[in-house]
């Protein structure tokens, strides 16, 4: 069994949340998720297609080879209803530890 | 289709799909650059610092893939011993099955692989062929030394050729140890033409070879192990060959081997005379090897080289012999395995089909069981298992099977190859198999093949959504399938049936046709005097006259007499033109070899050997000066047709003495035990110097042990050096039965098995049929059918199908025994009985499986069957 990874998880989370409203590439993904984050948070490009590819064959993404705007073949992943489910869990999850090293951080 | 091309060229695709997927990201980013404002350059260069290394992230995206294809087979895995221990019993008939017939299939693999497959022991050994000779004086092609020496000259096909000596016991003093072992003659060539070369010191140089060269001597791995202690300085050192001082320059390779199989202790040249002028007659005897040039095959190779075999053979060979002479160009291997060969074949053959009929039976149980699991698989289709999936999952239970039966097979195989080599009787299964890696990768292949044949049926079974109501209707197909499985397995037992009772036939006309010579209460005592010792005339007359003496006086040594060999070996032999009968024209000139022997007056006593007419040789004879013959009587009716031969006179060979004919012995069985050649005896003389090889045969009441004890005794005090050979007559006739024997009992058990299987199998079918009939023969039943009606339409059909093959089967076996013809003794291949009997066997077989089915279909209770469901 794989060990639950907090960094894997974090990607994991980046992803899904950066494919919430349209489908993208992996390219796509790292773009949008360096301007939303007003470049405080950058997704290692290196490891951004194993996870995609293992979200992929684990059912929470599916992807299909479409072209871009610019005439460019890429392969595009979207949400599966699994994948939904996982961002919403993720994103509960996410809030409620943010929201205790918040507290943590403001008892110290 | 799910082949594995298919599934290499979907992996391949796929794997293009992902480079191409980072290839993109990499373009995009640099176009993205690149729009920033970074010049071209800078622009790639930060995209690939950006990404990392390229190669390790695919690296990491593929092992996604494997571990999650890991992840479900293990999966599948998983279920399919979960799946299994819910049926033990069939998991473990099916494992049991599959692990003998992989065990079987892998032992006979491990015993005939050295024969038939694997490589001898020296670098491209496929050039490597021996030439000569071939005709009715020996069993093997020679070669004479004025013969070998033009070919040697002047052939072309080969990069060399080399030669040796018929080997010979040679007395060997190494240090003060004296031994009696076995040197061999050769060129100086010989090493090289093998392409070997000594595991310490010098090979032989042309110089050594030269007649009166200082004598050297090579000596086997072995031999310097046992006697130096693997010393390295014993180059050099000195030996004594026959006597002779020699000089020891080398030590063969560790696993060095005869071309010919023959023992080599120590190895010396042969030192050929070139010069000398071509002998009036037949020179001496060679075995002759060559190297064939690159690209050359045996068969060219003996074109080429007929022009000169024509002409020395009719130099060398004499007239009466040379139209029954070929020339023979063979493969080592082919001369090293040409009797076993067939033999090896057929095993190998017989084995494998039993591990069909394995395969076979194991389809066949997991088609009944796939029957049973029909709703679960369409239950599992319809909620959304991919076909592929299901095929891999049946694939992965055949395989879980197959491996689990294969792991038990490797221990029956080891178990049964020791069994197979304890009873082997070739020394050279025994000196080259062992189980390694070549025998394990087969039981692998095997078990993997096997995996495949019986996996693919069920695993093809589409699961159909009428199944998912429970109806009965689907699967026709499936026992159409199922049916037919169980003729093809009537029909491969049926041919090893036959086969086996071909061989049990040969082997009782081998054991019980008489040969000619009493068996029991024969002790014999080989032994060949020392040339050097028995140099000197009158020195083995009187050896022999002493030896004779004292023989007789063994109390109760019984009937005792001295000859220079014995049945069921032959002797070399005269050609038979070479004969003539006086006052009668000459006779045939072909009529190849005549055998004769040298005996003393109590031979056929000894022998208890049947005197037809005339009378046998007296004691007072042996003074006569003159020399009596006896024929045997293929000889006599050869020669003389209905004449009486005895009191005619003979010149054996040429020479104008006249020898009496002075009665007529019954034939004995030779050279093996299945031949009758003729043969004739001569008496042997008090003045005539008569062979060094000699056997002494006593017909006695004492113990084997008792007498020989006496007689080592008795040959010591005449010469104490001299080694005996002691057996009996039985052991010396068994040795030559050993090898029928073990094949008969190797064919007779893969038919039983096979047999036992194809029952299986044709019980399993119809069981199942039954069942899946309950409701249907209730119904008829319920109309008003009779019990025995229904067992008879049972038996009926198990009686199309098994006849269906055996009459596929008889067809087959009429063409594979044919094949085998060469192995069989007093049988033909189209033998009459064999097959009938197989057939009885087969039907007999196939009507007590199918007893129990009918049985329980009779039994079907009517108002059960409609409830049931």
């Amino acid at each position: 069994m794989r060990k639950p990874d907090h960094l894997q998880g974090t990607l994991e989370l980046l992803i899904l949340k950066s494919l919430e409203y349209q489908a993208n590439h992996g390219f796509g993904i790292t773009l949008h998720v360096q301007t939303v984050s007003e470049g405080l948070l950058r997704v290692e490009e290196g490891s951004l297609y194993p996870a995609l590819h293992r979200m992929e064959t684990g059912k929470l993404l599916k992807g299909e080879w479409r072209t871009t705007e610019n005439g460019r073949k890429a392969r595009f992943y979207s949400l599966t209803a699994a994948g939904r489910k996982r961002l919403a869990a993720a994103e509960n999850n996410w809030t409620s530890v943010a929201k205790g090293v918040r507290k943590l951080l403001r008892f110290a | 289709m799910n082949t594995p091309w298919g599934w290499l060229r979907r992996r391949r695709r796929r794997e293009r799909e992902w480079q191409d997927e980072l290839d993109g990201h990499l373009a995009l980013r640099e176009e993205w650059n690149r729009a920033a404002g970074l010049p071209a350059e800078d622009a790639r260069r930060t995209t690939v610092r950006q990404f990392g290394n390229r190669l390790r992230t695919l690296e990491d995206v593929r092992e996604v893939h494997v571990r999650r294809w890991l992840d479900d087979f293990l999966r599948d895995v998983r279920l399919a011993v979960r799946g299994f221990r819910k049926s033990p019993t069939l998991a473990a008939v099916a494992v049991a099955t599959i692990a003998i017939g992989v065990g079987a299939s892998t032992a006979i693999f491990g015993v005939v692989d050295p024969l038939l497959f694997r490589g001898l022991p020296y670098p491209q050994d496929q050039q490597l062929v021996s030439i000569g000779y071939f005709g009715p004086v020996d069993n093997n092609e020679f070669n004479v030394v004025a013969s070998y020496l033009d070919w040697r000259r002047e052939q072309t096909p080969f990069q060399s050729t080399t030669s040796m000596r018929v080997a010979s016991h040679c007395d060997v003093v190494a240090g003060d140890a004296p031994m009696r072992v076995t040197c061999q003659l050769v060129e100086a060539n010989f090493l090289r033409t093998l392409g070997l070369s000594p595991a310490v010191g010098r090979d032989f140089t042309a110089d050594d070879d030269q007649p009166g060269a200082p004598r050297v001597a090579l000596l086997s791995f072995a031999l310097w192990q046992s006697r130096y202690g693997g010393e390295p300085r014993i180059l050099g050192q000195r030996l004594t060959v026959d006597e002779e001082p020699v000089k020891i320059v080398g030590v063969l390779p560790r696993n060095f081997e005869m071309p010919q199989l023959g023992p080599a202790d120590v190895l010396l040249p042969e030192r050929l005379d070139t010069t000398s002028p071509r002998p009036a007659g037949s020179s001496s005897f060679l075995r002759t090897f060559a190297r064939l040039k690159d690209g050359i095959s045996p068969e060219q190779a003996r074109t080429r080289l007929m022009p000169l075999f024509q002409q020395t053979l009719q130099l060398d060979v004499p007239k009466e012999l040379r139209s029954e002479a070929r020339l023979v160009v063979r493969s080592l291997r082919d001369r090293q395995i040409h009797d076993v060969k067939l033999a090896s074949w057929m095993l190998l053959g017989a084995v494998l089909a039993v591990l069909l009929l394995v395969c076979a039976n194991v389809a066949n149980l997991l088609l009944a069981r796939a029957a049973a699991r029909r709703r679960e698989l369409a239950v599992r289709a319809a909620i959304g298992a991919g076909r592929g999936r299901l095929i891999r999952q049946m694939l992965t239970e055949s395989l879980v099977l197959a491996l689990t039966g294969g792991l038990a097979g490797c221990g029956i195989a080891w178990a049964l190859m020791r069994a197979l080599l304890a009873l082997a009787p070739d020394s050279l299964l025994r000196d080259r198999t062992a189980v390694d890696a070549r025998v394990l990768l087969f039981a692998l292949a095997a078990s993997l093949a096997a995996a495949l044949l019986f996996g693919m049926a069920p695993a093809l079974e589409r699961p159909r959504a009428e199944a998912l109501a429970g109806s009965r209707v689907a699967g026709a197909a499936r026992t159409l399938f199922r049916r037919l499985l169980v003729a093809v397995q009537v029909a491969i037992s049926l041919v090893l049936l036959t086969g086996a009772s071909l061989f049990l036939r040969s082997l009782w006309k081998l054991q019980s046709e008489p040969l000619g010579y009493q068996t029991d209460h024969v002790v014999t005592a080989s032994f060949t005097l020392r040339q050097q010792r028995y140099r000197p005339a009158g020195a083995a007359t009187g050896f022999f006259r002493d030896l004779e003496a004292r023989m007789k006086a063994i109390p109760g040594g019984g009937e005792f007499a001295l000859s220079d060999s014995i049945p069921p070996r032959g002797s070399m032999g005269r050609p038979y033109s070479n004969m003539r009968i006086a006052g009668h024209p000459p006779l045939a000139t072909d009529g190849g070899m005549v055998e004769f022997r040298w005996v003393t007056p109590g031979y056929f006593r000894a022998m208890g050997i049947r005197i037809l007419s005339g009378r046998a040789f007296t004691e007072s004879e042996r003074q006569s000066g003159q020399s009596p013959l006896i024929l045997n009587a293929t000889l006599a009716r050869r020669m003389f047709g209905g004449e009486n031969p005895v009191g005619q006179q003979i010149d054996l060979e040429q020479s104008g003495k006249w020898c009496p004919i002075v009665g007529v012995a019954a034939d004995t069985r030779n050279n093996g035990l299945t031949e009758t050649e003729p043969e004739y005896y001569r008496l042997r003389m008090d003045d005539a110097a008569p062979p060094r090889s000699a056997v002494a045969i006593f017909r006695t009441s004492l113990a084997p042990a008792t007498l020989s004890r006496w007689i080592r005794k008795e040959v010591a005090e005449v010469d104490a050096s001299l080694p005996v050979e002691i057996g009996t007559m039985n052991e010396r006739v068994g040795r030559f039965r050993q090898q029928p024997r073990f094949v008969a009992t190797l064919i007779g058990l893969f038919a039983g098995f096979g047999v036992l299987l194809a029952a299986v199998g044709l019980y399993g079918v119809l069981s199942f049929l039954v069942t899946q009939q309950t409701q249907e023969i209730g119904v008829r039943m319920a109309l008003g059918a009779r019990p025995r009606d229904i067992a008879a339409q049972i038996l009926a059909y198990a009686g199309t199908w098994t006849a269906v093959g055996v009459v596929v089967g008889a067809v087959c076996s009429m063409a594979v025994t044919r094949m085998v013809k060469g192995l069989l003794f007093g049988v033909t291949p189209g033998d009459a009985v064999s097959l009938i009997a197989a057939i009885v066997v087969l039907a007999l077989t196939a009507a007590a499986a199918a007893w129990i089915p009918s049985r329980r279909a009779a039994r079907v209770d009517p108002v059960v069957a409609l409830r049931w469901e």
